[in-house]
């Protein structure tokens, strides 16, 4: 352990060192200082794009003037979907950097552990994880946390409309050992018994094994007809390549966030035939998806559909713009009162910061998302309706949309 | 039979943890420190190979390119790092070992990105031997670590750097003066150092996805086997390794998948505090 510490010590060093320049200019210059904590690496590829998306929102917000005269500026950090790294750079932010928002932690772990330290700095927490916990105190204790993700409740729901629609019996769960992938199994599990049917067997596994057939011969000795996966790209990657060896026949259900085109890429198309993927649905007809599509392509040189999470980034920064517009000031509670009156309805519609900002002078405004219709309920949660999609020969193809 | 299965496929992770344990305690016992790189030298044959195999196709020019990038990657860390801190500290060099490993997982972070990359092997449905299921995959890669174990042991016994090897790590000053040049020594130590990191990291890419972090990951239970076979003792780590494997699957119908890598630990303890020296390992060592 005195090894680790003395790593991580070091490590904090660094990063204070190069960071010091930012901070003399940070204090000179009156900007508004936001934290971009995103899983560079370890994050299913996801957090690349997620970054790059808040970077890009911040520079539209500073090309059109900035919010209440205030440029925005970006610190951004690695996340790497590890609370124990995540809270170093947590530290780093509020500490060194003074940011006053942190912006886009993506797995759940470390949302639940980043929150308790914005919570102390009283400053913003946007994620886009699933735990339910996330919803309510400790971690929401201040109202201060934002989730532009449907809950894992939700996600849990929607594969059971999902597994009731293909007609399933005998659904069995497996999820990998963290709070996020739990809680969607047990969303799933609570949605099925309240019908008043039965999970044939459940297992939870732990992450980075060099094989999983002990896990998955104690699940298809309950001779499931689907597998609820709460996983990740790389143990789905694993779990699925050992399925297809035992020669066992029947379905998964599986989020888009493990069962995607990077899949398709490591398994082939025939084995991922027929496997149900679940995921919420951007707000692809708005024009606020078609601007973020439109930087995204720049940017990552992939359409946007590609990665629904950056599109929540994407989202944050401006509503975050939108609101300290609105309250013509960056003291923390004035914003917070303004994030639903900017975001939901009453208002005219809006689509990209400049547009809001226009029609902040005239009267309400209603940020419609690139990721959502964006309208937060009183715990800060968005509610995005689901698609439910059908791996077809290697192609990922939409089906139908659940509301939940 | 269940049970049979189940240490079957403990066995199989068991190698990985093996092999991994076993480029540990060869560095402990000759270089004298904990190598915290050697994670990371297990990613480099897992990319190694990777690389070959999609240039080639063949899995054994795979093998053969797996364990050459490996080797090199280990005698650089060598030649550039670790054979300027010769005589310093310990903790020097376990620090200076972490710095290894960091640098090579960002290089690999840098060259191929952070996405997971995956052999891509053929599928195939699994032998069935009175009723105990094994895939040719595993059947094949048994066999290569067999040989591996095999062509070291060999190595370190009936070669004369092999015998040097042993003498250095007996007394580096008597070695010294009765001849040997601990230079040649050391190029040999970390040219093996890699082949062996490798062919772990070859099977553990091959059983599961290749990603940066793979190596690093696996790190804790190689320097739980290490320690539990007897620091220095190549085959103490080598079985202490596939015990681990075994006892951590074994566990699995008691204490459920979440606490089998506890468990496994558990065991590491218990035998420990009978045998505090580990498996195979000598009281005391005169250095």
């Amino acid at each position: 352990m005195l090894t680790r510490r003395h790593v991580l010590q070091s490590v904090t060093a660094a990063s204070a060192i190069i960071a010091a320049p930012r901070i003399l200019r940070a204090q000179t210059a009156s900007t508004f200082r936001i934290g971009a904590l995103n899983p560079v690496t370890n994050g299913s590829g996801y957090g690349a794009g997620m970054q790059k998306m808040i970077v890009a929102a911040a520079q539209s917000v500073n090309g059109a003037g900035g919010a209440a005269g205030r440029q925005f500026e970006v610190f951004a950090e690695d996340g790497q979907a590890n609370p124990q790294a995540a809270v170093l750079a947590a530290k780093k932010l509020i500490e060194i950097n003074k940011v006053q928002a942190i912006l886009g932690t993506w797995a759940s772990g470390v949302s639940l552990a980043v929150a308790p330290l914005t919570n102390d700095a009283n400053i913003f927490l946007m994620s886009t994880s699933g735990a339910p916990a996330l919803s309510v105190p400790p971690a929401n204790a201040k109202g201060l946390l934002y989730r532009f993700q449907g809950t894992n409740d939700r996600w849990g729901r929607a594969y059971f409309k999902a597994a009731e629609k293909e007609g399933f019996k005998r659904p069995a769960t497996m999820a990998l050992n963290n709070a996020a992938a739990i809680s969607v199994t047990e969303g799933f599990r609570a949605a099925w018994e309240a019908s008043g049917q039965k999970v044939v067997e459940k297992v939870v596994y732990e992450p980075n094994q060099a094989s999983y057939r002990s896990e998955l011969q104690k699940i298809l000795a309950a001779k499931p007809d689907v597998i609820v996966m709460g996983s990740y790209l790389a143990d789905l990657t694993i779990l699925l390549r050992e399925w297809y060896q035992t020669g066992e026949s029947m379905r998964f259900i599986t989020p888009t966030y493990a069962a995607n085109p990077e899949l398709v890429k490591a398994l082939g198309p025939e084995l991922v035939e027929g496997i149900i993927s679940v995921d919420t649905v951007a707000n692809e007809n708005s024009p606020a998806f078609k601007l973020f599509d439109e930087v995204y392509r720049k940017e990552m040189g992939q359409p946007g559909s590609t990665n629904s999470f950056a599109a929540m980034t994407w989202d944050m920064v401006t509503v975050l713009a939108l609101a300290i517009e609105a309250a013509n000031s960056v003291e923390i509670p004035a914003i917070n009162s303004r994030i639903r009156e900017v975001a939901n309805p009453p208002g005219q519609n809006v689509y990209s910061f400049a547009e809001g900002k226009a029609a902040l002078k005239s009267g309400k405004i209603n940020y419609d998302g690139a990721s959502s219709v964006l309208d937060f309920d009183e715990r800060g949660d968005v509610k995005p309706d689901f698609a439910i999609y059908l791996f077809e020969k290697g192609k990922l193809n939409r089906k139908y949309v659940v509301g939940i | 039979m269940f049970y049979l299965q189940l240490a079957l496929n403990g066995f199989i992770q068991g190698l990985v943890i093996g092999l991994g344990a076993l480029a540990i305690t060869l560095v402990f016992g000759i270089a004298r420190f904990a190598n915290a790189g050697t994670g990371d030298l297990l990613t480099a044959g897992a990319y190694g190979a990777l690389a070959t195999h999609k240039a080639t196709g063949s899995l054994v020019l795979a093998g053969i390119g797996g364990i050459a990038v490996a080797a090199v990657a280990s005698l650089l860390a060598y030649i550039l790092v670790f054979k300027r801190l010769m005589g310093r500290s310990v903790m020097a060099l376990l620090l200076a070992s972490i710095g290894v490993g960091f640098a090579i997982r960002a290089f690999h972070g840098l060259l191929y990105g952070h996405s997971q990359y995956v052999f891509q092997i053929p599928l195939s449905r699994p032998y069935v031997f009175f009723g105990l299921r094994i895939s040719a995959l595993d059947l094949a890669l048994m066999l290569t670590t067999a040989l591996a174990v095999a062509m070291l042991f060999a190595i370190l016994h009936f070669t004369a750097i092999g015998r040097q090897m042993r003498a250095v790590a007996d007394n580096r000053e008597l070695a010294r003066v009765s001849g040997i040049t601990v230079g040649r020594v050391m190029t040999a130590l970390w040219l093996l150092v890699g082949a062996v990191s490798a062919v772990a990291g070859i099977i553990l890419g091959m059983k599961t996805v290749v990603t940066p972090e793979m190596g690093w990951d696996m790190l804790l239970p190689l320097f739980a086997a290490a320690i539990f076979g007897g620091i220095g003792s190549p085959a103490g780590a080598v079985l202490a390794g596939i015990l681990l494997g075994i006892a951590q699957e074994l566990s699995t119908p008691f204490v459920g998948f979440t606490y089998k890598i506890a468990l496994a630990f558990a065991v590491m303890l218990f035998v420990l505090l009978i045998r505090p020296q580990g498996l195979f390992g000598t009281i005391e060592r005169v250095r």
